[in-house]
């Protein structure tokens, strides 16, 4: 019991920077982001049209139609509002092992940065009106800005796997936050299943420079976080340009599978500033 | 081969672990979390073998790992047989003088001795055969351990009197630690006296005698030299041998600098030999010892007294007040020609009498009174030199009384030759008879005399005669009276009855007579002289060790030395004598070895040698190269061999010398010296013109290069500014081809310095070298010369100089009389004897090994400075006789 008050606690502790920091972060990406800009259900004036057989009387806006005087039917106008209608977005950022981990050329861990992200986008998306969903069980949707604390505390009990049985919402957006280090066959099948659904969304690969770029000189023996072995390298310099193929084929392919699924697919080093990565997912949500 | 310190080879048990350690290469790696390892995987296959040190390399190591081991246990190498018996060992050295050469050695061998005594553990006694400086007793020290031994052995010194073999016999009887005893014997080869049998059987009777012999030729000793008239005559005694012995015996100044030199041969079977010093009278009497070249000790050392160098002259002046009147006074040319070469007194005879003194002259002085005729009668007969000169009352006398003071009896009245009133011409010398001590003089024709005395016909008067005129009447006659001699001119010591006084023959007639008289004879009376200053073992003038006593100033040619009386100088300085090891030492005998004795070699004891220091040298070394195959197999030297290898050029470079060779003879000054054919000279003319170069370089703005040797006709000549030539009186006639090239060097601008050495040193030099250059430069196109002077532009071309002294001075130098506009009016040649070259060659250190004359640093400067001029001129031509016009330009701007 006092344990998990504890833990609450440091947890609580360290949401609220968490959440100011995601609310700064998406506050300066949230300038310039406009409405839908189209016709449909929604509270805010969209446009005036001329009134046409088969419309509803209802919906015809006398003050504007007598100010045009003319006779009627011709002079009524209908009045209709911008569409309104609130999507689902599932985010899932990556708690694996190898996520829990930073070099010395970065300042903070990868995981961290996918927290920070993940929720500066639930900000924006909130404050757009849209429903944020976390992939995991008994998740609840979340409308409100409100709803971020709420969201904030979800993330940290947040699986490292998506559960297979999760139920999707159709026609929403996922967003996925990890280092997507696995085999590609795991991603391909993760795809597969969301294409499926159908879903669209954006695969966002947090990368360290470290792992970007190899910087390691001498004799290393290299071990893995989660019980993929170890390796010697005597001069890892020497693999420095292999390594950097592997890893180029690998986004390659990454980028190829998620094209296939029409998911969008970024990457994001560390070491940049997390607003970067930001506009660029919000862009790609925005764009359809 | 034994170890010191054997506990530290267990760590050789540690071998194993340090092959463990070391073979655990390459270091283990460095481990680093790392998410994306898939991608590494398999990267680098062939890492998978894991590196391994090559087991030669790894044998290396081990190997320096061992050599360290061993090292540290300190092994020692030829420890050497045991020495017999196990009870004291006694040490019996002997330090007399001959030990000093080769006493390191002997202390080496003690030590090693000691060494081997120290290892089993036995305690030794020290016997040293010769009386030390304290005047304490000879006796056997104490049986001491050994550690303490060692501190008596340290202070242990040669000693600069021979052992006292009947002493340490009794010595040796009189020690009774002799349970188990033996003795290790340091012999000096020599018997020392007629005890050395007594002392051999007091040996033996001690115990096993091990004799170590030190593989060294026996030590030649210096005798008394004789002075003889123009030289003296060094003597050189051994013990008796069947091989030549080369002795060379140095003369020295009292400032250590080296004047003459002898080189003796003794032949086989000889035991002594001698060998002459020819000097010019001024060098000798500043000679202070004579020193034997090789290892110093007591009997290497002669020092030299006031009686083969001082000769006081003493001018029976009296009361005559008009002696020194100038031109006319008696002996106003005497002492004008005798005051530089030796100390002149006068006074009357009494006076002159009561010092020591050589010479006395007279000048046309008839008998003395009664008592001082016979003081100077007595004076004579003990050794002194008289020379008279006749004059108008000695010839007046001549008839009346026999004067015993003259060598020949008078004839009344003398002569005249010449004059008004008489038919005959004044009479010319005739040159000097072999045994004459004027030979070797050149008789001068300009020499005239018009009146002299005449000697008395008889048949012993050609014998009795030194110089004669060309008539035979005799000039200069002498006779021995008891150890002295009277020698009479027959003439004036003034201008009145010849011309001889005005000669340069008189001045070297007179240095002749002075020189052949014996030093000033020793007060051999009773009067004890105090030690003032003695030799000690290597041959080095110290104070008086606390033995020494005074001696009997008449025992000094008979003392043999000896603690009480080492050899040095005794008594005040105006009686100063020396004790020398040499004068009254019995002849020398080889010492036999001693019978049963155990004879050692000191290489055969067993010299130890430490390897500790070669083996850990060797594991540095191994470690060096184990660390550059270590960076070579790192692939570190690709790239970095090229520098290292350069900055390894650059520290093992030798350090540049100050001349370096010219790259090319044509961009470069430097100059040049003809050889000689005399290797001696050329060395000398070689490093005099380096020390030249070098004085040049740091005062004037010339660069010059190392000089050059030049065979004319062979060499190139157009690159040399100047050439310096020696003459030595065996350089060959120049063939037609060297000519021609000596010739057309100088019609183009060359200028040649040509020396005969000989300058003003009275041909005592370089003998024959004017005659030689007379018969060479017959071949050269000599322009006409002139002496030259302080006007000329030599003498000012850089410093101004007056005068152009070399190693002597006073001699002309010439130069072109005549101005030759083709050539700068430069002169082609510049002809002297100053012997330059000498004067310039310096040592390594600094000094001079050539003394100049008459002497002085001075001298040196200036001889540097014509240098200097010389080469100035060769340079700049006659850019400085621009000078001279400098008054009359002043003059014309000034109206």
């Amino acid at each position: 019991m006092a344990k998990a008050t504890i833990a609450a606690e440091t947890a609580g502790s360290r949401l609220p920077p968490l959440l100011i920091a995601a609310d700064r972060v998406a506050a300066t990406v949230a300038q310039g982001i406009h409405g839908r800009r189209r016709t449909g259900q929604g509270d805010s004036f969209w446009q005036f049209r001329r009134f046409v057989r088969g419309d509803l009387l209802t919906r015809v806006d006398w003050r504007q139609s007598a100010k045009s005087g003319r006779e009627p039917p011709d002079g009524w106008f209908i009045r209709e509002t911008e569409w309104e209608a609130a999507q689902s977005v599932c985010l899932w950022r990556d708690a694996s092992p190898s996520m829990s981990w930073r070099s010395d050329l970065a300042t903070v861990e990868k995981r961290q940065r996918a927290d920070l992200l993940l929720l500066a986008l639930a900000s924006l998306l909130l404050r757009g009106g849209e429903r944020v969903i976390l992939l995991r069980h008994d998740a609840h949707p979340v409308m409100h800005r409100s709803g971020l604390d709420r969201l904030a505390v979800a993330l940290e009990g947040m699986a490292g796997e998506i559960p297979t049985d999760l139920p999707l919402p159709r026609f929403g957006a996922v967003v996925l936050f990890s280092d997507f280090l696995s085999p590609l066959e795991d991603i391909r099948a993760l795809m597969a299943r969301f294409a499926g659904v159908p879903l669209t969304g954006y695969l966002m690969q947090i990368l360290d420079p470290a792992e970007a770029a190899l910087p390691f000189q001498g004799r290393i023996r290299f071990r893995g976080l989660e019980k993929d072995g170890d390796v010697l390298i005597p001069r890892s310099e020497t693999v420095r340009d292999a390594y950097a193929r592997r890893l180029q084929a690998h986004q390659q392919a990454l980028r190829d599978i998620c094209a296939t699924a029409g998911f969008g697919f970024g990457v994001h080093p560390t070491n940049q500033t997390p607003e970067a990565a930001l506009l660029t997912l919000y862009a790609a949500l925005t764009k359809r | 081969m034994i170890f010191t310190a054997p506990w530290v080879l267990f760590a050789l048990l540690g071998l194993p672990v340090i092959w463990w350690l070391i073979r655990m290469t390459p270091p283990a790696p460095r481990s680093q979390d790392f998410p994306a390892i898939r991608f590494l995987m398999g990267l680098h296959t062939t890492e998978e073998t894991p590196a391994r040190t090559p087991a030669w390399l790894l044998l290396l190591r081990l190997l320096a790992a061992a050599l360290v081991i061993v090292g540290l246990a300190r092994p020692v190498l030829d420890a050497g047989s045991a020495l017999p018996g196990n009870g004291p060992l006694l040490l019996v050295i002997d330090n007399g003088w001959a030990s000093a050469p080769g006493w390191d050695l002997r202390k080496k061998a003690s030590t090693a001795i000691l060494d081997q005594a120290e290892r089993s553990g036995r305690r030794a006694a020290l016997l040293a055969t010769a009386t030390n400086g304290d005047g304490a007793p000879i006796a056997v020290t104490a049986t001491m351990p050994i550690a303490d031994l060692r501190q008596r052995l340290e202070a242990l010194q040669p000693e600069a009197w021979p052992p006292d073999r009947a002493a340490a016999a009794r010595a040796l009887t009189a020690w009774h630690e002799r349970k188990d005893a033996s003795v290790a014997y340091l012999p000096d080869g020599l018997t020392d006296g007629p005890d050395f049998s007594d002392f051999a059987a007091a040996l033996r009777n001690v115990g096993d005698v091990t004799e170590i012999g030190l593989e060294m030729p026996p030590v030649p000793l210096l005798l008394s030299p004789n002075a003889e008239a123009d030289r003296l005559v060094v003597h050189v005694a051994r013990v008796p041998d069947d091989a030549p012995l080369h002795a060379i015996v140095l003369g020295q100044s009292g400032d250590g600098r080296t004047l003459a030199r002898s080189d003796i041969i003794i032949p086989p079977d000889a035991t002594t030999g001698s060998g002459a010093m020819t000097l010019p009278p001024e060098l000798r009497n500043r000679l202070t010892r004579l020193v034997l070249e090789g290892p110093p000790s007591a009997g290497s050392v002669m020092l030299l007294d006031e009686r083969s160098r001082r000769r006081p002259v003493g001018l029976l002046t009296g009361d005559l007040t008009t002696a020194d009147t100038p031109f006319i006074g008696a002996f106003y040319f005497v002492r004008r020609a005798l005051s530089p070469f030796f100390e002149v007194r006068d006074g009357t005879s009494t006076a002159l009498l009561s010092r020591d003194i050589s010479v006395l002259l007279m000048a046309d002085q008839p008998q003395l009174p009664g008592s001082q005729q016979e003081a100077l009668t007595n004076w004579v007969k003990h050794g002194g030199l008289l020379i008279r000169f006749a004059g108008p009352r000695t010839a007046e006398a001549a008839g009346n009384e026999t004067d015993p003071l003259l060598p020949v009896t008078l004839l009344a009245n003398g002569r005249q030759l010449g004059g008004a009133m008489s038919w005959s011409q004044p009479a010319g010398l005739a040159p000097f008879a072999p045994e004459s001590p004027f030979s070797g003089l050149t008789a001068a024709e300009e020499v005239k005399v018009e009146r002299q005395v005449l000697a008395e016909p008889s048949s012993s008067l050609a014998a009795h005669t030194w110089a004669t005129l060309r008539d035979g009447t005799p000039l200069v006659t002498e006779k021995a009276l008891g150890a002295g001699r009277v020698v009479l001119f027959h003439v004036t010591a003034n201008a009145d009855w010849s011309n001889l006084p005005l000669s340069g023959l008189f001045v070297e007639m007179l240095r002749r007579l002075v020189a052949i008289s014996v030093g000033v004879a020793t007060p051999a009376d009773k009067t004890v002289l105090a030690p003032y200053q003695t030799v000690d073992g290597f041959g080095v003038l110290n104070q008086p060790p606390p033995s020494a006593t005074g001696l009997a100033a008449d025992q000094f040619s008979r003392s043999p030395v000896s603690a009480q009386n080492p050899p040095g100088l005794y008594g005040p300085e105006e009686s100063r004598q020396v004790l020398n090891l040499g004068t009254a030492l019995s002849p020398l005998q080889a010492a036999p070895p001693i019978d049963g004795a155990k004879l050692q070699t000191l290489s055969g004891i067993g010299q130890e040698r430490a390897l500790a220091p070669a083996l850990i040298g060797g594991a540095t070394a191994l470690l060096l190269v184990d660390m550059f195959i270590s960076l070579a197999m790192r692939g570190f030297f690709r790239a970095r061999l090229g520098a290292a290898g350069l900055a390894l050029v650059i520290l093992c470079a030798p350090a540049a010398r100050a001349l370096e060779p010219p790259p090319n003879p044509a961009t470069a000054t430097q100059l040049g010296y003809i050889l000689s054919g005399d290797e001696h000279v050329d060395r000398i003319a070689e490093a005099g013109l380096e020390a030249l170069t070098t004085y040049v370089n740091r005062r004037t703005a010339a660069a010059l290069h190392r000089p050059d040797p030049i065979r004319p006709g062979e060499t190139d000549l157009s690159p040399y500014p100047l050439v310096y030539w020696p003459i030595t009186a065996s350089t060959q006639n120049l063939t037609s081809d060297q000519a021609a090239a000596l010739n057309t060097y100088m019609e183009h601008g060359g200028i040649i310095l040509i020396d005969t050495r000989g300058g003003g040193s009275g041909e005592g030099f370089a003998p024959g070298s004017a005659e030689a250059f007379r018969r060479i430069g017959q071949a050269l196109h000599i322009p006409p010369l002139t002496p030259l002077n302080d006007q000329h532009v030599l003498s000012r071309a850089f410093y101004l100089l007056s005068d152009f002294p070399g190693r002597f001075t006073g001699e002309s130098v010439w130069v072109q009389r005549d101005s030759d506009p083709t050539n700068d009016s430069v002169s082609p040649v510049v002809i002297g004897g100053n012997d330059w070259a000498a004067a310039w060659v310096e040592n390594q250190d600094g000094s001079s090994p050539y003394a100049v004359i008459p002497g002085g640093e001075r001298q040196r400067t200036m001889a540097y400075r014509f240098g200097v001029n010389l080469v100035m001129y060769a340079l700049t031509g006659n850019y400085k006789g621009d000078q001279v016009h400098i008054p009359a330009i002043l003059r014309r701007l000034g109206q």
